[in-house]
Parts: C-alpha cells; structure tokens; sequence
C-alpha cells in the first residue's frame, strides 16, 4: 500500500516539476500527457448542419476509443450560444471544451475565460506548424500573444453559378470584377437578378481588400478604412445593385444568397463551402459550380473559422488539452473534413476532391475578425452597408460612418 | 345579437337574419386570418424538404416523414414527458400561489401591502436578459443546475398571474365575503369556500396561460436543463434548425404535434368562461 | 373581551394571515427579481466582467450612455413600437373577447381560433411570418391579386419592418388579451346588465356606462402587462434583424442593446446602467397608470 502512495506521490510530484518547470501558463495543474488523462469533459458548440452533428460524434466516438479514460459528454447548445456560455462561465461551470468564433474569442480572451494552450502545446509537443497561420494567429491573444485556441476547420469565399442559367446566356464564370459585370449583362434570371450580393461586410471587405483597401493598420492600433480604394471597390459593389445587375437576398425572397442561389432568384453567389451541404440538403436539383472569387488587383480573400479552445475554469484540463489535441490533430481532422462539410484547418490533411478550389485560397486568405469591444461597430457596419446598397445613402457616408465607430471602438479598448 | 351581452333588440327577422349571417361571415373571416400561418406550418408539415423551402400552397409529393422524423431523430417522447411534468408541476403552484396572494392584496389589509404590491408590478419590468447572470449563479451556486427542482424554482409564482388574480378579485362585488364574514368564517375557509369558486374563470386563465407559457418556453429552460435527458420540447424542436438550413418538415410536424395538448386544455377549459357562473355561485 | 381589544386583535390576525398569503410569492420576487434588479444597480457603477469587478467608474456608465446614439435609436424604436403595439391590439382583445362572450353559436370554436396565435410557440411564429412576408411569400402574392405592389420586403426595409414585428405581437397577443378580457367580463353579474335593460339603455351605452368602468381593474392589468411587456421586446427584433436591429437601425430595441452590451461585448456594468434606465422608466409609466386607473373596485 505505502509504496504504491508513494510511487504514486512520485510520478505527482515528477509531473507537478515538469509542469512548473515548462510553460507557466498551465495554470499549475499537472500536464498529463493525453495517454494518461482520464476522467469526464464536457464538449459543447453549436451545429451547423445535421450530418456535421453525426461527423462531430464520431470524431469523439474514435477519441474515447483511443483514450478509453476519457470520457466526453457532447452537450450541443441550440439557440444562442454566446448567452449559454456566458451564463456557464459566470457560473464558474463551463464545458472543458468548445467552439470560439474569432468575433468573440478576443472578448472572451481578454475576460480570462480561456485557458492558454502553448503549455500543453509544448508539453506533448504538438506540431502547429502545419495549421494555416493566420488562422492559428486569430486565436491568439491580442494583447499577450499566447495561443488560446486551435481552428477545427475554415473556409474562404468562393464564386457558385448555376450551371443552366449561365450555359443559357452563353457565358464562362467570370475571373475579374469587369468580367462579372459583363457575364452579369448577359444573364438572365426570370423572377431574380444575376447576382446575389449580401449587406454584408463579410463579403464587401472581400472585395475592398483586393482593390488594395485595408480596414486596420498592421498592429491594428488605427483604422485605416477611409481611403480611395476602399471607395472604389464599394463603390463597384453597391453600383452592381444600383445598375440592376445585382440584389440583396431580402429582394430575391431570401433569407441569405445561398437560399437565392438554391432557389433559383440569382445565378452567382458568393458564399463558403458552407453552402455545398445546405444546396445538397434543401436544393438537390439544382446544379452548379464552384469557381474561384473573381479578382480584383491582387489577389485576397476572406478566412472564415472556428477553432476548439478550453476553459480556464475546466476541472479536468489534461483530457480536456487530449480531446483538443486529437480533434485538431491529423486523425481528427481527417474524419471530421471526410465529408466535406468542412474544410481542414491543416495542410497536412487533404481536402475532399473538388473542394481545391477552397483550400488553394489559403494563401490569400485574411482573417474575418474584429478587436475585442466591437461589436457596436459590426450592428453599425451591417445597417449602414445596408442602406448604401438600397440606394439610401452614398459610399462616401458609408465608409465615414464606419470608420468613425470604429475608431471610436479602438480608442475605447485600449 | 348578444354580442355586448346586453338584452337582444327586437328588430325585424330578416334583418336580424342578414346581421347575424354577416357576423358569422366576419368571425369566419378574421378566425381564417388567424389560423393561416397555422395551417401554412400543417401544409410544410407533411412537404419534403426541398418542397417545404419554397413557395406553394401544396405539397408536391405529400408525406408523413416529417412526422417520422420529429417523433424519432430525437427523443420526443422524453421531451413531451418532461415538458408536462415541468408544465404540471409550475402550473399547480401558480394557481395556489397566485390564488392565496392575490386574494390577500385584493382582500386582507396588512401594513406595507402597497409597497409588497408595487414589488410584485417591480418584477414584471426587469427583462430576463438583465436577470440572467445573478439568477443562473444562483441556482448553480444551490447546485440546482440540469435540475427539475432548479427550473420550477426560479417559476414557483409570476408576477403576471398573482397580479392577474387580485385584479380579478378586486372586481368581484363585497356582499359575498361581508356574508361570510357573518357567518365567522376564517379568512382561510372564507377564501376558499367563498372566493375561490367565484374565481373560476380567474383560474382557468391563470391554468391555460401558465401552462401555455411554460410549454413553450425556450430561454430559461435551454440554460437550467442542459442534460439532454432533461431538454423539454421547444428545445428537443430547436434541433431542427442550424446555422445554414432549417430542417423545416419536422420542425413544423413538432410543432404541430406540440399544439394539441394545449389546445386540449384550452377547450376543456371554456366551461368556466360562461356567463352567469360567477351569479350562479353567488347565488348558491 | 373589550370590543377595541377584539377589534385590535382581528386586524392582527389578519395581517398575520395576509403576510402568511403572501410570503412564498414574495420570496421568490425578492431572490429572483429584486435581487438581481439591486445587483444590476450595483454593477452598474462599475466596469464589470464576466469575472467580476474591474473597476469602479461612478456614473461614468451613465455618461456613456447618455451620448450612445445607438442606445437613444432603440429607445425612439422601442417607444414608437409600444404605442402601436398596444393601441392595436388592445381594443383587438378586447372586441374579440365581447363576441366570443356572447351568444354566439360554435362559440368555443370561435375562441380557440383567436387564441391559437398565443398558443404556438414564438419561434415557429416567426419563422412563420418571416416566410410569409418575404418579398415572394403569401402577402405579398395576395396583394398581387389585387393589382397593388407586390415584390416588397417587408422585413428587410427600414419603413415598414416595425411594424411588421408590430403586426406579428399584435396578433400572437390579442388572443391572450381576449383571454384575460373574458375571464374579467365573467365577473360581471348578469343582474348589472338586466338592471341596464330595465332603465331601457342601448347597448352601446350599457357597454360604455356600465361594462367598461366594471373592467376597470382589467383595464389596468391588461394595459400594465402589455406595456411593460411591449417596452422590454426582444425576441422578434433579434430574429429578424440577425441581432443587428436593421435595416436602418429601424428594428433595434432597447433590451435588443442591452442584450449586445452584456453578451457580444460581455460589459455587463454597462448593460446594467440600460437595464437601470428602462426600468426606471417603466416603474414611472406604471405609476402613472395606477393613477388613472386607480385601486377601483367594483361598486
């Protein structure tokens, strides 16, 4: 007995050194490497789709059967995730392991609620050089620098047209912002507009960051937003609704242009890989392509993701850290994209076939995130692009507007 | 036409005909109005699901899957259970306590009632979304999270109801109650011999809302009972929809299924909203 | 027993049976709903996250909030949706709850009809609605018949997407109105109104003279109750607008800020101070209904 307590003290007390002595960032717990974690972890986020609900639990079918220790309790959150989870964190009772969009992730990084991983990252020398980097660096703490989250998947924007609409007018998918304008002068959509072109900053600042515009300076300590070429590129975007080429989902009957898509009210859309399993579920008879964003002056792209992160008031952080490790590692991944629902976040696990033309983004990529305390600013961005594009206000106005929130926002969180 | 519950005018018959075939055409009208989204979700309900995205007033390939699927993807049956027990349970202890405390600010004098009423009217103005945070500490800190005894809890009483009873006493007339009085009943047996039953319609109200309310409530019980085996039905309905597409043929099938039982209630209770009951028993 | 002592006595007993009546109630208001309403103006003096106090800011907040020309949109909004939302449906509930009181044949028919809109859930309402207020959906299909514009989309411009979501409560809530309505008119003796026909009054003034200063203690609670719930509206705002209370800020509400101040931007303190505001406000108006509308009882 003693000296089963005393071995055991032992490995406690040569764990305990080695956790001190490394990174200091894992809170002073023991890091158990993932072999030896055990016991039980929450898994929460929310579901996309019901076949990425199906995916999710085979993933963690597979985990607990590599670490029969561990067991994990998948408690998805329908509804509104951020207000569940705030409601767990200010309980001090929050899953071990979950979901972080990039738009709250700063929020919740700067309140302290999430666990640094570089410890653990460190500890089981876990390779992160094969993730995308920008996306590593979205979740990494603005103000310390330290690796709060791993991105699961991501996904940039891509061009869908309908095949027949296009074939109809005796058009190619255009490769340039003229080239739209021309295939769009040409097609027609009975009951819809060629394009579809969402109020939306997640799409626009594609588009603004191609013609050479730019929303921050590098260390994101000013706006730069008011410049020419942010003007023109939105200028184009609006002028595409303005000339007729182009409507809102509201106008073509739809909740978002991947419905307008489906339903047949526009022929080019510009959505993430998101959509394919929407279009295959609600829309199975319509075919279409998927073809690069068309390009402005350089080439650029938006990056949207999610990424796993840990709660710094976990009770269990070494199984949590292996359920997070395997998740994001190369076996994880694997059947999590298998699918392709989603699009791997490493470039040591290939995408499903014909889902290249997402992943060849990468690249060009920039990350969809705001600093934290943004969030007046995004209500702002999205009614006042709203208004420009239904003719209310001018591009000018627009962009002041957006840029004086936004300067606002900054000089407030600092 | 009673429709002001005064006496019937004596006019013409085919006047009064021609009136009363108008109202009733009226009533139609306006009882149609209200029940088209109701029956756009029945038609979605038994629609494929790329039917049910878009427009048509009739299903293409008419099918009972949606009903398979909202009775098997999930665990309704479960569900259903506990949003009864749920429903059952906060309904019953509503009506008792809304009775006893409505009676008491309509009835009883007691120093500092005006002030315990205006915290009453108080807790009708605080929005849930404000209440949140110090409420969830709360029943986590008595351990009651994932708990039935934690939902019920924090849904013993609400203010709606017990405001909703006083009012309802304060209208009914003194002369019962000084009778009572007379005879030297107590207050107890004076409230319940004498006023519960002239509450009869107060209480089917308070019963059919309650019930309605709890049954179909989202918020608090998506953030206390987070175990799946506690979820009541608006969440168990909540997993047809995700971020990029609705699985709309089940959710409206769900829907639909979850109607009935309150629908049920309400129609078994409308004996109690009748005319004269309330002369009725003050005579007795 | 001297009579004073007796009568002493009994006004002792009855406060005692009244505060027994009433304790469990108000204790749960108490935990549930004044204390939380003293913590948020707690916080609301302070910079305060998820983890607690940052820092202590005096009224800064409230400065704040004073130049937040979002905070002042959605109040503009949320005071223009209340006025509508209850002279709509007010008189709506009330009417239904005169018809379906009378003699009317296939009348629990007709009372399940109406109240079937408060019987559905909120969420599959608006989904609903949504569907069918979109720019191809049944109402704008049926204005087609008539030769009127049809391609409008009503939640998706800043004129009409208010009173849209007025529209919507107004009809979900006017069956719960002529609920409360009918319960409150079964209290009315019957000899009142035969009284009435005696003096050979018509109906219309028996119904003003005598049927609406007897719903008087209605009056007050079904005005109270939808006022107060008018002005705390959130849920179709959030959903139709996405959370972002367009287009054109037309559709943002107060409790919808509140709402983004505690859980986008997690400043709770700062939420606090508009949960401080609103029920500031709200006391106040409630106060001055129970003005007009008094503690009347039914004489």
């Amino acid at each position: 007995m003693k000296t089963r307590a005393l071995a055991a003290a032992g490995v406690a007390v040569a764990l305990l050194a080695a956790a001190c002595g490394g990174g200091g960032d894992s809170g002073g717990q023991a890091v158990a490497p993932p072999a030896e974690a055990s016991g039980n972890i929450v898994l929460s986020g929310w579901g996309s789709s019901p076949a990425e609900t199906a995916l999710l639990k085979q993933v963690v079918a597979d985990f607990e059967q590599k670490y029969p220790k561990v067991k994990v309790n998948y408690q998805p959150v329908s509804g509104d995730y951020p207000t569940a989870m705030l409601a767990k964190f200010s309980a001090r009772k929050p899953p071990d392991v979950f979901y972080l969009d990039p738009n709250f992730a700063q929020d919740w990084i700067k309140q302290q609620l999430l666990e640094p991983l570089d410890g653990y990252i460190a500890k089981t020398s876990f390779d992160t050089s094969k993730f995308v980097p920008q996306l590593v660096d979205e979740f990494k703490g603005q103000k310390d620098g330290k690796t709060y989250g791993l991105p699961k998947d991501w996904s940039p924007l891509a061009m869908f047209t309908n095949t027949a609409l296009l074939g109809q007018a005796g058009v190619s998918p255009p490769k340039t912002w003229d080239e739209l304008t021309a295939a769009a002068r040409k097609i027609q959509v009975p009951g819809g507009k060629p394009i579809c072109l969402s109020p939306d900053w997640a799409r626009a600042l594609a588009f603004v960051y191609q013609n050479g515009g730019s929303y921050f300076n590098d260390d994101k300590t000013q706006v730069t937003l008011d410049s020419a070429a942010t003007k023109e590129a939105l200028s184009w975007y609006v002028g595409l609704v303005r000339d007729g080429l182009a409507a809102t989902p509201d106008k073509l009957g739809s909740g978002w242009c991947g419905e307008a898509l489906g339903k047949g009210k526009a022929a080019i859309v510009f959505e993430g890989n998101w959509l394919v399993p929407a279009m295959h579920d609600q829309y199975p008879n319509v075919k279409y392509e998927i073809q690069p964003l068309v390009a402005g002056k350089q080439p650029a792209n938006l990056a949207f993701t999610n990424a796993y992160g840990m709660a710094a008031d976990s009770k269990n952080k070494s199984a949590a850290w292996a359920l997070i490790q395997y998740l994001n590692g190369p076996d994880g991944m694997k059947v999590w994209t298998s699918k392709g629902l989603a699009l791997p976040s490493r470039t040591d696990v290939a995408p499903q076939p014909g889902l290249e033309v997402f992943a060849d983004q990468a690249d060009d990529s920039r990350p969809w995130q705001f600093p934290a305390g943004f969030s007046s600013v995004l209500t702002v961005m999205g009614n006042e692009i709203t208004s420009a594009m239904q003719g209310k206000q001018s591009v000018d106005d627009l962009v002041a507007k957006v840029s004086t929130a936004a300067t606002q926002a900054l000089a407030k969180s600092r | 036409m009673t429709i002001l519950s005064g006496p019937v005018r004596v006019g013409t018959p085919a006047r009064q005909r021609v009136g009363r075939v108008g109202l009733y055409l009226a009533l139609a009208a306006v009882a149609a109005l209200f029940f088209v989204p109701f029956l756009w979700s029945l038609i979605t309900s038994v629609k494929t699901l790329p039917d049910s995205v878009r427009f048509s007033l009739w299903p293409q390939h008419p099918t009972l899957a949606g009903y398979r699927d909202a009775l098997t993807t999930f665990n309704f049956g479960r569900y259903a259970l506990n949003s009864a027990i749920v429903a059952t349970v906060i309904t019953a202890c509503n009506v008792v306590l809304a009775g006893l405390g409505g009676y008491a600010f309509a009835r009883l004098r007691f120093p500092g009632r005006d002030a315990l009423f205006l915290l009453v009217l108080a807790s009708l103005m605080i929005p849930d979304q404000l209440r949140l945070v110090p409420v969830y500490q709360m029943v986590s800190s008595l351990g009651l999270v994932s708990t039935f005894q934690g939902y019920i809890l924090i849904k013993l009483i609400e203010a709606t109801n017990l405001f909703f009873m006083r009012q309802y006493f304060l209208s009914l007339p003194r002369d019962l109650e000084e009778a009572a009085k007379l005879d030297n009943a107590g207050y107890f047996k004076t409230f319940w011999r004498v006023m519960l039953p002239l509450a009869g319609p107060a209480i089917a109200s308070v019963v059919i809302l309650e019930f309605q309310g709890i049954w179909n409530e989202f918020f608090w019980p998506l953030l206390i009972l987070q175990d799946q085996s506690k979820w009541t039905l608006p969440i168990g309905i909540a997993q047809f929809s995700f971020a990029y597409q609705t699985n709309w043929p089940p959710l409206m099938a769900a829907s639909v299924i979850a109607i009935l039982p309150v629908l049920l209630l309400f129609v078994l209770l409308q004996r109690y909203f009748v005319a004269g009951a309330t002369t009725a028993a003050v005579k007795a | 027993m001297p009579r004073a002592r007796a009568g002493w006595s009994q006004r002792r007993k009855e406060a005692l049976v009244g505060y027994a009546f009433v304790l469990v109630p108000m204790s749960v208001f108490a935990a549930f709903y004044l204390f939380p309403m003293l913590y948020a103006a707690y916080i609301s003096v302070f910079d305060w996250g998820v983890r607690g106090k940052i820092e202590y800011l005096g009224l800064a907040n409230y400065r704040e909030l004073l130049d937040d020309g979002l905070f002042w949109r959605a109040v503009r909004n949320t005071l223009q949706y209340t006025a509508e939302v209850v002279v709509l449906q007010t008189p709506l509930g009330l009417a239904l709850a005169l018809i379906v009181n009378g003699k009317i044949r296939a009348r629990t028919f007709f009372r399940a009809a109406f109240y079937f809109p408060s019987i559905a859930s909120s969420a599959a309402i608006t989904a609903i609605f949504i569907f069918i207020l979109s720019s191809d959906g049944l109402v704008n299909r049926v204005l087609g018949w008539f030769g009127l514009p049809a391609d409008t989309s009503w939640f998706g411009d800043d004129r009409f997407a208010l009173h849209a979501i007025v529209g919507l409560n107004a009809w979900t809530t006017s069956g719960t109105i002529m609920l409360f309505y009918l319960a409150a008119l079964q209290s009315i003796p019957t000899d009142v109104y035969e009284a009435a026909a005696i003096d050979r009054a018509s109906r219309w003034r028996t119904f003003w003279k005598v049927t609406m200063p007897l719903l008087k203690p209605a009056h007050f609670f079904v005005l109270a109750v939808t006022i107060i719930g008018a002005l705390k509206v959130f849920d179709q705002a959030y959903i139709v607008s996405r959370g972002e209370g367009g287009p054109n800020y037309s559709t943002l509400t107060i409790v919808l800020e509140l709402f983004r101040a505690a859980i986008n931007d997690l400043r709770f303190g700062y939420a606090a101070a508009m949960g401080v505001v609103l029920f500031a406000f709200l006391f106040t108006v409630t106060l001055l209904q129970r003005r007009l509308f008094g503690n009347s009882e039914a004489s």
